[in-house]
């Protein structure tokens, strides 16, 4: 009861309106942001140039940028007369608020507050320079043809990516504040004489209806729009390209962006957006189908071929051609484990040799490949742990899984494998296809924002017909359907 | 409620059958050829199992050398399966049949009326593939398989499998699948062919041709003691004659069910018969059947084959290629001979089997409305014996090879 007393007053404080004179703002201010205890919070006090009445500054040194405070704000304020403030300071965006709780919130997103005693404003100025990363090159979806810039830790730097490569002035960008302790912003970026509005505001009451303390970045607000959190699935497209988000954009998807990620989220989804690489589009018509073939290839191979080696070989060894039959079978011969430990084994360790890749410390790096080749390689055969036809089984598909670019499906391919592994044991080919059946069944179950998961494949809609294969460029004449977007045709047809 | 429910049933379930018929691949032995042979005792017949020895052969073994490249097991059962299952007093694994290249059957035991029974078992067990070649050895299957020892291929299934294919292809051997015996033997219309082989030398053929033998009559210096050549003729699922080299592609040329590559043979000389002309025979289109059958009457067999001829050799260097007339006699001599060879294999299938090897009975089957009234008529033992039949042969294209002239022996030696 105490603990919620307590908070109904600091409510009440945040509501409180600014004073009319200086001094109990100050005390305030002071007791607000703990004055004295963080270091880097500043306040200035000081005597206005145009009418000598005293006036004080604070931010946060930390996030503003103290060059342009200088030039903009004090210089003016200090030297210059003028009618209003708004006359005087030189600064981009200045803006009056009365509320503490308006100046809680902006001082935190970098912006200094000037109070003036006697007056019952103060003005919020923009100095926001928070740090970040420059514009690198994309490092987790890597391609040789086409722009190379990846999305950076800062939400400017992030828009100015995509309104670089999208002129239009419908492309409309939306802020939604969110958390109810660290108020931080979204930012849903669409294209507004394209976007279906239904699917707009379902997003945007996905975001409103997000109660929580702090949502730092894109990832965590990934899995608070999820559709389906506990799906094996991802519902909710994750890049760090700013192309393949202005192609998403442009066929009328919605893009989520935040100050503090790396990355965008792209919604709705369908398969092919996590089958898709932006590459296909930048390569030849040919090329581009080529590389989607083996992709597709790869993509049945990483998560089926274990299994199937498992299943055949256990159930059917009819189907085994005689060479490679006894081939299998003399190299098995001194392997004490039963087929399907000895596949799981290998999966685990190639596992295994991901993920410590991922974590181990850059001078340690070339450490992986030592022990992966040992883990993995002729050492483990010798030693009779394994077979050496299960080093290529699990090669091929540990190789196949990267080239499924987006980190969510390879997820999902990657803990499917396991499932079929064991289902191929447990009944051989009849099992493994019933589970890939029902695998398949539930995959197409799935709706993300009311799209169908293999829309425009199945069910059928009106679209450019990008799904396993696409068509050439020229004849790319439609919008995906399944979006139901405003202007559906891409092009005008000639004549 | 309903997931706790799911999962009490689906775990005893996966519990109970899971990995029911789970077994791994060095748990089993593999047979790769089985021969059947009779014995002393009335329906107990010696079954020979050829286990292929996984460690020879592959690169992946360490180990495993000085292994010959098969285990061979014979034990005494009633049908295959049962005799597995004894053999495995002997061998450690469990015995597969899955990847059976053959059935060695001896002639001794196609020839007894015993065979049909013994086999039949073949076809019940999914196990035996209906694509397992049916051979039939002059000795004991057993001896057959004891003595094969190819110098090349060490693996019994790859031995079999490049012999038993390519000998097809230039036809000395019949296509014997299973499948086919157990078609041909429940039709009760035609005869089947198996593959006819030997490892024993019988007395050599002093005058043969290149087909002109039957297995063990090749003059042979070197190599594996193995010979395949010819066919063994079942009729009614007994064995009841051999057919040489030579009859055996006939009776491929004249059969629509066969593929058959192209040959290699001989015809003596037109105009100086003591020398032979080498030619390469290949047929583009499947012959040309037709029956022409009313009740009653005798059935008029008409069968076109359009064959194509590359001369390879022509000992007496008489120049056929560019001489109009020698051509036209060569073209003559290569279809008459054909022709006569032909007549003479219906002839004999005619007068000594009274049913044909080349599987006719399917093109006379169109005129009869219903099985009972095609049984009544009986292709074996009257339509086809008593049936004019007429074979021609055309000839499509006459090649000379790339070279046209032959050397010119009177400018060579002067």
């Amino acid at each position: 009861m105490a603990r919620f007393i307590a908070e109904r007053e600091k409510h009440n404080q945040q509501e409180q309106t600014v004073h009319t004179s200086l001094q109990p703002n100050l005390e305030e201010i002071k007791k607000l942001f703990s004055y004295g205890v963080n270091k880097d919070f500043s306040i200035r006090t000081f005597n206005l140039f145009s009418n000598q009445k005293k006036a004080c500054l604070c931010y946060y040194s930390s996030i503003v940028n103290g060059k342009t405070i200088n030039e903009h704000i004090m210089e003016p304020l200090l030297q210059n007369k003028g009618e209003s403030i708004s006359n005087i300071v030189s600064i981009e965006n200045i803006e009056k608020v009365n509320s503490f709780s308006d100046i809680i919130e902006n001082i935190n997103s970098g912006k200094a507050i000037l109070f003036i005693d006697q007056s019952e404003t103060a003005y919020a100025m923009d100095v926001a320079d928070f740090q970040h990363r420059y514009i690198s090159k994309s490092e987790n979806e890597s391609v040789i043809k086409g722009p190379q810039d990846a999305f950076t830790e800062s939400l400017n730097s992030n828009i100015s990516l995509i309104r670089k490569q999208l002129h239009n002035h419908q492309l409309i960008n939306e802020g939604i504040q969110l958390g109810e302790r660290s108020k931080n912003e979204v930012n849903i970026l669409y294209i507004k004489d394209i976007v279906n509005d239904d699917i707009l505001n379902q997003v945007k009451n996905k975001l409103n209806q997000i109660k929580v303390d702090n949502v730092r970045n894109i990832e965590i607000l990934e899995q608070y729009i999820e559709d389906r959190p506990y799906s094996i699935i991802p519902s909710v497209l994750y890049t760090e390209k700013p192309d393949k988000a202005t192609s998403y954009l442009e066929d009328g998807f919605i893009v989520l962006l935040m100050e503090t990620s790396s990355a965008c989220l792209i919604v709705p989804v369908t398969f092919w957006s996590f089958f898709h690489s932006p590459e296909d589009r930048y390569l030849r018509f040919f090329y581009g189908n080529f590389s989607r073939s083996i992709r597709l290839i790869c993509f049945l191979l990483t998560t089926l071929i274990s299994a199937t080696y498992v299943a055949v070989s256990n159930f059917h060894s009819e189907m085994i051609p005689p060479d490679l039959l006894l081939a299998i079978t003399a190299s098995r011969e001194r392997v004490p484990f039963p087929l399907i430990v000895e596949v799981l084994m290998m999966e685990v360790a190639f596992e295994l040799i991901r993920e410590a890749g991922v974590r181990i410390p850059n001078p340690l790096g070339p450490t992986i490949g030592i022990v992966g080749a040992l883990i993995l390689g002729q050492a483990a055969v010798e030693a009779n742990i394994i077979s050496p036809i299960i080093v290529i089984v699990a090669a091929v598909s540990g190789l196949s899984s990267f080239a499924i670019a987006d980190i969510n499906m390879n997820f999902t391919v990657r803990l499917m494998r396991f499932i079929f592994i064991l289902s191929a044991g447990m009944f051989g080919m009849l099992s493994l296809t019933g589970a890939f059946i029902l695998f398949f069944m539930y995959a197409a179950s799935l709706k993300s924002y009311g799209v169908p998961f293999f829309s425009p494949m199945s069910p059928h809609f009106l679209s450019s017909k990008d799904t396993v294969f696409r068509k050439s460029v020229k004849k790319e004449l439609f919008r995906p359907d399944y979006l139901k977007p405003k202007d559906l045709q891409k092009k005008q047809k000639k004549g | 409620m309903n997931l706790l429910k799911a999962l009490f049933f689906l775990i005893p379930l996966l519990l109970l059958f899971g990995c029911y018929d789970r077994i791994e691949l060095e748990q089993q032995s593999y047979v790769m050829a089985i021969g059947i042979d009779t014995t002393d005792q009335e329906n107990q017949y010696l079954f020979t199992f050829e286990i292929a020895n996984p460690e020879v052969g592959s690169a992946t073994a360490q180990g495993g050398e000085g292994e010959p490249p098969a285990e061979i097991v014979s034990v005494i059962g009633t049908d295959i399966l049962t005799a597995t299952y004894t053999a495995n007093s002997v061998v450690a694994k469990k015995i597969t049949l899955d990847h059976t290249k053959i059935i060695v059957a001896s002639e001794e035991i196609a020839r007894s009326d015993k065979f049909l029974s013994v086999i039949q078992s073949a076809s019940r067990s999914p196990q035996i593939r209906r694509a397992v070649e049916l051979v039939v050895s002059k000795e004991p299957a057993e001896d057959f398989i004891r003595n094969n020892e190819p110098t090349m291929e060490k693996r019994p299934h790859k031995f079999y499998n490049f012999m038993l294919s390519r000998a097809a292809q230039t036809g000395i051997i019949p296509q014997a699948t299973l499948h086919r015996f157990f078609q041909i033997t429940e039709g009760d219309a035609d005869v089947f062919l198996a593959v006819y082989a030997t490892t024993e030398q019988s007395k050599e053929k002093e005058r043969g041709y290149e087909d002109n033998y039957i297995a063990g009559e090749i003059p042979q210096i070197g190599g594996s003691p193995t010979q395949f050549m010819g066919s063994a003729v079942f009729k009614e699922g007994k064995m009841i004659d051999i057919l040489n080299g030579e009859e055996t592609r006939f009776a491929h040329i004249l059969d629509k069910t066969h593929d058959m590559d192209t040959f290699l043979a001989t015809i003596p000389d037109p105009l100086q018969p003591e020398y032979r002309v080498s030619y390469n025979y290949a047929q583009k289109n499947k012959p040309q059947i037709n029956i022409d059958y009313q009740k009653g009457k005798t059935a008029k067999i008409k069968v076109d084959v359009e064959y194509q001829v590359e001369i390879i050799g022509i000992q007496s260097l008489i120049n056929y290629s560019q001489i109009q007339k020698y051509r036209k006699i060569l073209k003559e001599n290569i279809t008459n001979r054909l022709e006569e060879k032909a007549k003479q294999l219906v002839k004999k299938s005619q007068e000594q089997y009274s049913t044909d090897p080349f599987y006719w009975s399917l093109y006379v089957r169109k005129h009869f409305k219903d099985v009972p009234s095609y049984e009544e008529a009986d292709w074996n033992k009257n339509i086809y014996p008593n049936a004019e039949v007429e074979i021609t042969f055309k000839l499509d294209k006459l090649e000379f090879g790339k070279m046209f002239d032959d050397s010119n022996v009177s400018e060579v030696r002067d």
